[in-house]
Parts: structure tokens; C-alpha cells; sequence
């Protein structure tokens, strides 16, 4: 039992995102080469390739490992879901929708290509995650790829990332109560880190179970996740975290500081947190250190 | 084999299909929370008079391999879905700018276009599910599902039809056979494939049926342009039409359009040659053409 708090203890958590990262980034840049027409995929590029840390497709091999499936199983997916995360926030930037003029510190795809391709620059990268997933995935069955296939549709349509959005829109200017609060944070957050999770679970030949727990997981820190970003936005300076701090209150959004303060704001974080690690608890231990060093990351991160 | 093919009754055949379409997709896009997306997205999916020519072209093409037409319906909406996602952006004010859709408002007319934005992205993946969620697993193999889904995916993406959207904008001037095929052309080609690939039809057999699907696709655009030339009252707007470039007749004038037709309409026939073993079946198919070309009938609900 000591020996294996040790291992987890001594897991190097910065070298492992860092070299997953990078290969996720790598396989990234090879999934979606220049071609005809070169200024749609110069926009899906621009926008795929720009950074980011890459924490959904991370999430997605690490459940893939921890139920014992390779790395390779599980990254046509993990690209997957990082090219869906980016085409969310190519549309998210849309002068009709929040109108952003940067994003990771770069202007946003409409300001350098024009709505029109970041519209379906986006498209593009939405409908090429599918088929992504469906001819890149090696190795796994074609029942699980169907399966994992399902499982991303559910997560990002109108039940999942695009709900969330839509009752984000509509509530704003209202009174948002804590119900509709985590409502918008479950599908708009949660829903996609729970998809990756899940998605690498069943690619990497996880049973029912497992996926389960995994789902459950998933769902805690997704919605710790914006529990803690709500949190920084009061709490830290623009310098600290790398983008304007204080948004959500110069705009008057609902955030959890403003609904329960930041005392019981930092309660709920660690309920969800500890809430995740126990769904974690009867996987073995060390084979679970990255997901539980990810959840810890995204409960204790300062920007 | 023309004599053969007027004793078909297409007219039946393809309303029988498209009610039974019309009350597949009305029952896979049930409003629920949040109303505001799935209204939206039923406005343009349900839009009434429309002709379901995918679906029914894809039912056609399984039917003729001797697939079960149980097997295609959930292709069949899918396909009706992802063309509606792409025919709403492609409404948008930064795109073709389109205030009107099928004799109604356009979709960002009537629920904004942030909604309409996320309504398509909505529905490219409820597509996809629909299709794994609905297609009988004892009918399709899970391997050609996959295939199905990559299909569907390569036919809208960024080589497909967004890349005869992106020309349509920004593109050269004299490329309207590259807009047509990709904007058109793929649709088709996409619908009778799907057909194809769920009754389990060989390579020689699918190659067939990309062709055939191709003329199709682009036959039914240029009878559209021609219709629409020699109904336009004024020479305003003629001349608006030709000066967007989108129209074959605009381009090229009526009379090499009525010549593009005819080849299109023997390349489409010379396609279903192959498939005379199956006798009478490829009538629908072959039919089809025919329609394409002459429009003999319209739909009582139709404007």
C-alpha cells in the first residue's frame, strides 16, 4: 500500500502532458495536411494547431492505458475530440455569438480568414472528426469504434456541448439560479471531457464497468474544471492567468464565487475533486496515476 | 429499356418513401429542453415540400442490391440531416446572405444566427448518431457502417461539399463545374454509395454507383438552373443570377446547359448498365434520371 502511494506520489506528471502533448500535436499536424482548397485547411490548422494544453485528448489516451489499451488505439479519437473542442470555439468567437477577437493569445480564425471560412472551417473540422475516427482507428474492433462514434455524437449535439450553448445564450441578461448554472456547465464543459474519457475507455477495450466509473469521473472534473476557472477569474490578475481576468463580472456573468462565494465555491471543487478520485479508487493504483494526477491538475491549477 | 422504364411508377414509389422519411425524421428531432435548438433545427429538417431525393435515391440504390430498405432509412435521415446543417450555413449572412430556403424564411431569419449556427452544428452529429442508435445490427455489418460514416463525413468536409461552398465564395470566376460537382455532385454521389455500401454491394458495384449518384446530383442542378432561367420574369433577375456565377445557364447560356443535361442524363444511364442482372430493380434508379431531366410530377404538398 506504501509502495503504491509512492509510485503515485513520484509520478511525473509535467514530463508525461508534456510528451503526450506532443504527440498528440504531432498526429494532429499529419490528420489534417495542406491541401485544395488551402485556405479552408489553412483555417483548420491555424486554429487546431494553435496550442492549447491539450487536456481533452491527454484524458483520452490516459483512460485508453488505464483499462490496459495502447496509446495508438486511442489517438484517432483523442485527435477527435480535440478537433471538435476547436471547432466549438472557431463558432464560440463568431461576432454573432460571443465575439471574440482573440484566443490563446492570437486573433480568433474569423479575424485573420473571414466568418465565412471559420464557419466552415469549423464544419469541416467537425465532420472530419468522424471520419477520423472512423478510418484512422487501428487495432480495435469495428463494434467499439462504433460504439465510441455514438458516444461523441451524444456528447457534442443537442444533448451535450451545443445545449449547453444554447441555454448559455438564452439565460443571459436573466437571473441564473444553481440548478441551470451546473445545467449550462455539465453540457457546455463536462460533456466533451466526458466523451474523452469515455471514448478512450471504450477505444482501449474497457468494460461496461469501467466505463462507467470512468464516465462518472469524467463528469466530476468536468464540472470542477469551471468551478475552478470561475474561481481564478475572481481570484487571480490578467498576467497570472494568461487572459483578461475578471470578464465574468465586468460582463455580469453568473459564476459559482457569485452564487455561493468563494469559500463554498472552493468547497464544492474539492467535493467534486474528491468525488472523482473515488470513482478512480478500485482501478490499480499506478496504472491510474495520470488521471489522477490530471484531475488534481485541473483542482489545484493556477491559471 | 426506355419503354421499360415509363411503366414504372415513380410518382408512387417516391411518395410512399418520403412519407415514411418525413415521419422518421420527424420522430428523431422530438423538441425537448432546450426547445429553442430542437425547434430550430426541426424548421429547416421538416421544412414542408421537400423532396427527400437522398433518401430516396439511397433507399433505391440498397433496394436494388437487394438490401433490406430497413437497413437505409437511418442512412436516409442522416443524410437529410447533414444537408440540412450544411444548406443553414450556407444561408448565413456571411456566406450566400440567402433570406429564403425551400418558398420560407431561412433559418438565421427566424431563430437568429446563433442559433442557426449551432442548429448545424447540432445536426452533423445527430447524423452520425442516428445512424448508429437506429440501423439494425442484424442487417449491417458494424464494418460497413464505418464505411457508411465516413462516407457521409467525406462528402460534406473540407475536399467536398464545403470546398464547393468555399470556391462558390471566394473562388475563381469560371469554376462552376467544380461548384457544381462539389455542392451538388457529392450529395448525389453520397446517397446512392450509402445505399450501396449497406446492402453490402463489391467495389465494382459502388464505383457504379458514384458515378450514377455524381450525374444525379449535378443533372438535377443544371435542369434546375435551365428551369429557372426560362422562368425568371425580368432580365434583373437573370442578370443576377449570372452576375453571382452560381448558375450553369448564367454561365454558360441555356443551350450548352440543355447539352450538359443530356450528357449527364446517358452517363447516369450508362452507370446503371452494370446492374441489368438485377432486372426490374433498377428501375427507381433509372427512373430517376428521367425525372431529373423532364420533372414529370410534383408532390401535392408542394408549392
Amino acid at each position: 500500500k506504501v509502495k503504491e502511494t509512492h509510485s503515485v506520489a513520484s509520478f511525473d506528471f509535467k514530463t508525461y502532458m508534456v510528451e503526450k502533448a506532443n504527440k498528440v500535436n504531432h498526429a494532429l499536424d499529419e490528420a489534417i495536411p495542406l491541401k485544395e482548397p488551402l485556405k479552408i485547411h489553412e483555417s483548420m490548422r491555424y486554429s487546431l494547431l494553435a496550442g492549447g494544453k491539450r487536456i481533452r485528448p491527454v484524458l483520452c489516451i490516459a483512460a485508453c492505458e488505464l483499462v490496459g489499451g495502447d496509446e495508438s488505439a486511442a489517438m484517432p479519437a483523442a485527435c477527435a475530440v480535440e478537433m471538435i473542442h476547436t471547432m466549438s470555439l472557431m463558432h464560440d468567437d463568431l461576432p454573432c455569438m460571443d465575439n471574440d477577437d482573440f484566443r490563446r493569445g492570437k486573433p480568433t480564425n474569423h479575424m485573420v480568414y473571414g466568418e465565412e471560412i471559420a464557419v466552415l472551417g469549423g464544419d469541416a473540422l467537425l465532420s472530419f472528426a468522424f471520419e477520423h475516427v472512423a478510418t484512422a482507428t487501428k487495432g480495435v474492433s469495428s463494434e467499439r469504434i462504433l460504439r465510441t462514434i455514438g458516444e461523441l455524437a451524444k456528447c457534442i449535439g443537442s444533448e451535450g456541448l451545443v445545449a449547453g450553448q444554447v441555454v448559455d445564450i438564452c439565460s443571459e441578461g436573466t437571473d441564473v439560479g444553481l440548478d441551470q448554472l451546473e445545467y449550462i456547465h455539465l453540457h457546455k464543459t463536462a460533456a466533451l471531457l466526458e466523451g474523452s474519457v469515455v471514448l478512450g475507455a471504450i477505444m482501449g477495450g474497457g468494460s461496461d464497468l469501467e466505463i462507467e466509473k470512468l464516465r462518472k469521473f469524467a463528469r466530476s472534473i468536468g464540472l470542477l474544471f469551471q468551478v475552478v476557472d470561475d474561481i481564478l477569474d475572481v481570484t487571480k490578475s490578467s498576467e497570472e492567468l494568461g487572459k483578461t481576468a475578471g470578464k465574468d463580472l465586468v460582463s455580469d456573468k453568473t459564476t459559482y464565487p457569485k452564487l455561493l462565494g468563494i469559500e463554498k465555491s472552493r468547497e464544492f471543487a474539492e467535493k467534486l475533486n474528491k468525488e472523482a478520485q473515488e470513482q478512480l479508487s478500485e482501478f490499480d493504483h499506478r496504472k491510474a496515476a495520470p488521471l489522477i494526477a490530471l484531475s488534481k491538475y485541473i483542482a489545484y491549477r493556477q491559471n | 429499356t426506355s419503354s421499360v422504364s415509363t411503366s414504372f411508377d415513380l410518382k408512387t414509389y417516391w411518395s410512399t418513401l418520403r412519407e415514411e422519411i418525413n415521419t422518421k425524421l420527424d420522430e428523431a428531432i422530438q423538441v425537448k429542453y432546450p426547445a429553442q435548438i430542437y425547434e430550430s433545427m426541426r424548421y429547416s429538417v421538416l421544412a414542408k415540400g421537400a423532396k427527400r431525393a437522398p433518401p430516396v435515391m439511397c433507399v433505391a440504390a440498397c433496394e436494388l442490391l437487394g438490401g433490406n430498405r430497413l437497413a437505409a432509412f437511418p442512412t436516409a435521415c442522416a443524410l437529410e440531416m447533414v444537408h440540412a446543417a450544411s444548406l443553414i450555413h450556407d444561408d448565413l449572412p456571411c456566406m450566400d446572405d440567402d433570406p429564403s430556403r425551400r418558398g420560407q424564411p431561412s433559418n438565421h431569419t427566424v431563430f437568429g444566427m446563433d442559433m442557426a449556427i449551432l442548429a448545424g452544428d447540432a445536426l452533423f452529429p445527430l447524423g452520425f448518431r442516428h445512424i448508429v442508435t437506429h440501423t439494425p445490427t442484424d442487417l449491417v455489418p458494424a464494418t460497413q457502417l464505418l464505411r457508411v460514416i465516413n462516407e457521409i463525413a467525406r462528402a460534406v468536409g473540407s475536399t467536398g461539399m464545403a470546398a464547393g461552398q468555399f470556391v462558390d465564395l471566394e473562388g475563381p470566376t469560371n469554376a462552376i463545374e467544380f461548384i457544381q460537382e462539389k455542392k451538388y455532385g457529392e450529395m448525389g454521389e453520397c446517397s446512392a454509395v450509402c445505399g450501396g455500401l449497406l446492402a453490402g454491394a463489391n467495389d465494382d458495384e459502388i464505383q457504379r454507383l458514384r458515378r450514377y449518384g455524381r450525374a444525379v446530383g449535378i443533372l438535377y442542378q443544371v435542369v434546375d438552373d435551365v428551369l429557372k432561367a426560362k422562368s425568371s420574369k425580368t432580365d434583373d433577375e437573370k442578370q443576377l443570377e449570372q452576375k453571382k456565377g452560381k448558375s450553369y445557364v448564367g454561365v454558360y447560356g441555356v443551350e450548352k446547359a440543355v447539352k450538359v443535361a443530356e450528357d449527364l442524363k446517358a452517363e447516369a444511364k450508362k452507370a446503371l448498365e452494370g446492374f441489368e442482372k438485377y432486372g426490374e430493380k433498377v428501375l427507381p434508379l433509372y427512373s430517376f434520371v428521367d425525372y431529373a431531366n423532364d420533372r414529370g410530377f410534383s408532390f401535392a404538398d408542394q408549392a
